[in-house]
C-alpha cells in the first residue's frame, strides 16, 4: 500500500553563500519541520533541516552532510518537502486533517436510504467563522456545505468518503429591500 | 469610534426579517447575503449566512464571539493559496 504523503514545505532562493535557504512551511507551527526527522521531497530525495534564524534553514543530505553550497541548494529552489501522514499526530474526537478532508467522495442520501455521489471535497476553507467544505462537482458548480454535524453526519475517511445534507439556501438580494419593507 | 454611539450599530434591513424568519422555521438554511457591510447582532447568533465574497458565498456560522464585527470580515476576498497541512477541522 502506497503511504499517503502530507505537503509540509517548500524549499525557496539560497539566502547567502553558505548553502542556507528560506524554507516556506505549511504547518502551523515551523518548529515541527526539525521534529518530523527527515522528509521526502517531490523527486523522493531525503532531507533534514535546521533552522537557524527567521524563516532560513540549513539542509542536510541522506547521509547527514550539510550543504553548504549556494550553487547546490539554488537547484533545490521550489521542490516541495512531505512527510509521511502518520507521522502527524492523531487528532482528537470531532477533529479531522485537512488534508484527510481534501479528496474524499461526498455522497447524498436518499429518503429510500440510496446514495448517490454528488462530488469530491475540493478545498477546506476556516477563515475564522468555522470549517465549511468546497465541493467540487462533475457537472454544475461547486458546492459550499457548512462543516456541522447536520450538513456533514457521517464521515469515513479510511473509505474515503464523508455523506452531506447539503442545507436550503435563502438568499437575500438588495433590491428586495423594498418588497419587505 | 467610528461612528457615533447614539447612531446603533448599522445593518441592512431586511437581514433583520430574515434572520427572524428563519430562526422561526428552525431549519437548517444558509443565508445567503450581498451585505458585507452589516455588523453582526445577537440576533444572528446560531443562524448560518452565505457572505458574498464578490467570487461565491462562504458559509459564515455566527457565534457570540462575532458580535459586532462585520459580516465581510468573515469573507475574505482575496484568493487565499491554502491552509496549513497540518491544520484540524473540528466539527461543530
Amino acid at each position: 500500500m502506497k503511504t499517503q504523503l502530507v505537503h509540509i514545505g517548500t524549499i525557496g532562493k539560497p539566502h547567502g553563500v553558505r548553502g542556507l535557504v528560506h524554507l516556506h512551511p505549511c504547518v502551523e507551527n515551523p518548529k515541527d519541520l526539525e521534529k518530523y526527522g527527515e522528509l521526502v521531497d517531490d523527486r523522493g530525495e531525503r532531507w533534514t533541516i535546521s533552522w537557524q534564524s527567521g524563516k532560513v534553514a540549513a539542509l542536510y543530505d541522506s547521509q547527514k552532510k550539510r550543504i553548504d553550497d549556494r550553487n547546490a541548494v539554488e537547484k533545490l529552489t521550489n521542490r516541495k518537502l512531505y512527510i509521511p501522514r502518520n507521522l502527524l499526530p492523531e487528532p482528537e474526537e470531532e477533529e479531522f486533517y485537512f488534508s484527510d478532508l481534501i479528496g474524499l467522495q461526498a455522497k447524498i442520501r436518499h429518503e429510500d436510504q440510496s446514495e448517490e455521489l454528488f462530488g469530491t471535497v475540493h478545498i477546506v476553507h476556516d477563515y475564522g467563522a468555522g470549517v465549511s467544505l468546497e465541493i467540487k462537482r462533475d457537472q454544475g458548480e461547486n458546492a459550499l456545505i457548512p462543516f456541522t454535524k447536520i450538513c456533514v453526519p457521517e464521515i469515513d475517511i479510511k473509505s474515503g468518503w464523508l455523506l452531506i445534507c447539503p442545507p436550503n439556501e435563502v438568499e437575500v438580494r438588495p433590491s428586495n429591500t423594498k418588497d419587505q419593507s | 469610534m467610528a461612528r457615533s454611539v447614539w447612531k446603533g450599530p448599522f445593518v441592512d434591513g431586511y437581514l433583520l426579517k430574515k434572520a427572524e424568519a428563519a430562526r422561526a422555521s428552525g431549519r437548517n438554511d444558509v443565508i445567503k447575503i450581498w451585505s458585507r457591510r452589516s455588523t453582526i447582532l445577537p440576533q444572528f447568533v446560531g443562524l448560518v449566512f452565505g457572505v458574498y465574497n464578490g467570487h461565491k458565498f462562504l458559509p459564515v456560522q455566527v457565534s457570540e464571539n462575532m458580535v459586532g464585527h462585520k459580516f465581510g470580515e468573515f469573507s475574505p476576498t482575496r484568493t487565499y493559496n491554502g491552509h496549513a497541512a497540518d491544520k484540524k477541522a473540528k466539527r461543530s
